[in-house]
């Protein structure tokens, strides 16, 4: 019944109408088809040796324009007069342009760091309050993973113009931990201890050295920063051990970490003497 | 039992539901075998200093551990360990700075600390695990940005192998220095890039022969493998193949030479 209806509508249409209808389907099949082949092949053999954000970009370029130019094919076909579409496309364009500054000022931002590239896909990047893993680089934004994994969008105009840190740039980095011991504390004996300490973590590197550094006079007593040198990799197992080993250390040699103190001082009454009666009677 | 141990490297049948214990100074190794499951431990003996050694215990004898590997393999109940070098670059120290001055050469016997690593044999043979022998510290050699990661290792720089102490978990690199330069050659640091050297058999481990002419700090100069078994000893067989074979490397990459490649 329903085949036969099909039927019934093919044979209404005229063979010109037919002809063209499975023009358009073949263009639209191949062209896609060829579209994502050329994709493909490019990122998996062409490209193999290139990064994942070179390769993403180039996939994109290549499946948009290969869009593009399958769009405009069967527009062709379908005869559509593509001079005077173009024309209205760029009138449209302008128009489009003024009303989305937001999105070509994000474009022309993306374009800035694709080609200045700060950081790559899989770097750890911190912008403002949000740290996470990027995922892609795209035209209009960046897309992070954080790491209690919430997808982050940032606007690639935001990136642009705000302070950026990349984490994972450089194969190492200097881990700082900051405390304060108290007053009474013998400094060299403290100095020894930390040594030791970063000296028998397996976590942190010999070389460059660790940094050991008594900073400042603080109200409740001396503040010290103990900086260790270790592999990007290494930085939970890093911070986790040393400070399980500085807080056991601390303990075993009888050094205390520095409390917020006040110190009270308790004096009798004052005395009535005869000058302070006379000034109060004054 | 031979001074050095060596016959800890020989293969052993371990028999079902026995263990096998290789114990080295200041590390023990366990493998029991139940069926085609093979259980692996390794465990640090801080206080061992003794010789290297293997035996087959009793399973009542296996020490009580949390930190048992399980690995499954239909094979016989032969294994195969063999010394490998560490898997990245080690950095040696020497306990003193040793200047080479212009038209010298000297050679230097070097202690490399071997891994452990156990594997099947067979008509396919596989490797189980591997296992580092000594503790060593991380370290960076180079600048922060394109240096590399290494293993750290505070050594003495031995100039005849008479004073180097045979041991089973050590291997003794010979280091050939010719300064065919202008300059003194000073060894603060040296940077061998073990993953490039095979270890040989004799009465003690060796590695392959390294050797270079030192044409200056602005001249390329290679470091060169020598792909025989060091001359040292008669007979050597090799035990180890080199995790990434190589001809050589670049002598820029070896000498801490702090004041020509570096800018601390």
């Amino acid at each position: 019944m329903f085949f036969n209806q099909i039927r019934t509508w093919v044979d209404s249409l005229s063979p010109d109408v037919l002809t063209r209808g499975l023009r358009v389907a073949v263009t639209v099949v191949l062209g896609l088809v060829l579209v994502r082949l050329l994709a493909v092949v490019t990122q998996r053999y062409i490209m193999k040796k290139s990064n994942r954000q070179r390769q993403m970009i180039v996939r994109k370029v290549i499946s948009y324009s290969g869009f593009f130019l399958v769009l405009m094919a069967v527009l062709g076909e379908l005869g559509v007069k593509l001079t005077a579409l173009l024309g209205a496309a760029g009138i449209v364009g302008i128009a489009v342009g003024f009303a989305s500054q937001t999105s070509v000022s994000n474009i022309i931002s993306g374009l800035f760091l694709i080609s200045e590239k700060p950081f790559a896909i899989g770097d750890v990047l911190r912008v403002g309050a949000t740290t996470g893993i990027i995922q892609s680089i795209d035209l209009l934004s960046i897309k992070l993973r954080t790491f209690d994994n919430l997808f982050v969008r940032i606007p690639n105009e935001k990136i642009l113009s705000s302070e950026v840190t990349n984490i994972t740039r450089f194969p190492i980095r200097r881990m700082d931990i900051q405390f304060q011991i108290d007053y009474e504390q013998d400094l060299s004996h403290v100095h020894t201890i930390l040594a030791a300490v970063a000296s028998a973590n397996p976590w942190s590197l010999d070389e460059p050295e660790p940094v050991i550094m008594f900073t400042e006079f603080k109200e409740s007593g001396i503040e010290v920063m103990l900086g260790l040198w270790f592999a990007k990799s290494d930085f939970i197992d890093l911070k986790n051990s040393i400070m399980r080993d500085i807080s056991a250390r601390f303990a075993a040699e009888g050094v205390r970490f520095a409390h917020p103190r006040r110190m009270v001082s308790m004096t009798s009454p004052a005395v009535e003497t005869p000058r302070r009666r006379a000034r109060k009677a004054s | 039992m031979d001074k050095t141990g060596i016959a800890v490297w020989d293969p052993v049948e371990i028999p079902q539901k026995r263990c096998a214990m290789w114990r080295f100074p200041r590390r023990s190794i366990w493998v029991e075998r139940i069926e085609t499951e093979w259980h692996v431990l390794s465990l640090p003996e801080a206080g061992y200093e003794g010789d290297s050694f293997c035996r087959i215990v009793a399973r009542s004898q296996k020490p009580p551990s949390s930190q048992w590997r399980h690995y499954l393999h239909r094979d016989s109940g032969t294994m195969q360990p063999s010394p490998v070098l560490p898997d990245k670059p080690v950095v040696m120290r020497p306990d003193r700075a040793l200047t080479l001055l212009p038209g010298q050469s000297t050679i230097f016997f070097l202690e490399l600390p071997v891994w452990f690593r156990l594997s099947t044999t067979g008509y396919r043979p596989a490797k189980v695990f591997e296992e580092p022998l000594s503790v060593l510290t991380r370290t960076w050699f180079g600048d922060p940005v394109t240096g590399e990661l290494c293993w750290g290792l505070a050594t003495r720089l031995h100039h005849s192998i008479e004073s180097v102490d045979p041991a089973a978990d050590r291997a003794v690199c010979p280091l050939m220095i010719e300064n065919d330069s202008e300059s003194d050659l000073e060894f603060q640091k040296i940077c061998l890039h073990v993953e490039n050297l095979s270890i040989f058999r004799g009465k003690r481990l060796w590695t392959n022969s390294l050797h270079a002419v030192f044409k200056g700090p602005d001249q390329a100069t290679q470091m060169e493998i020598v792909h025989t078994p060091p001359g040292f000893e008669e007979g050597m067989v090799p035990v180890s193949s080199a995790r990434t074979p190589s001809t050589g490397w670049n002598i820029r990459r070896t000498f801490g030479m702090l004041k020509y490649f570096t800018d601390f």
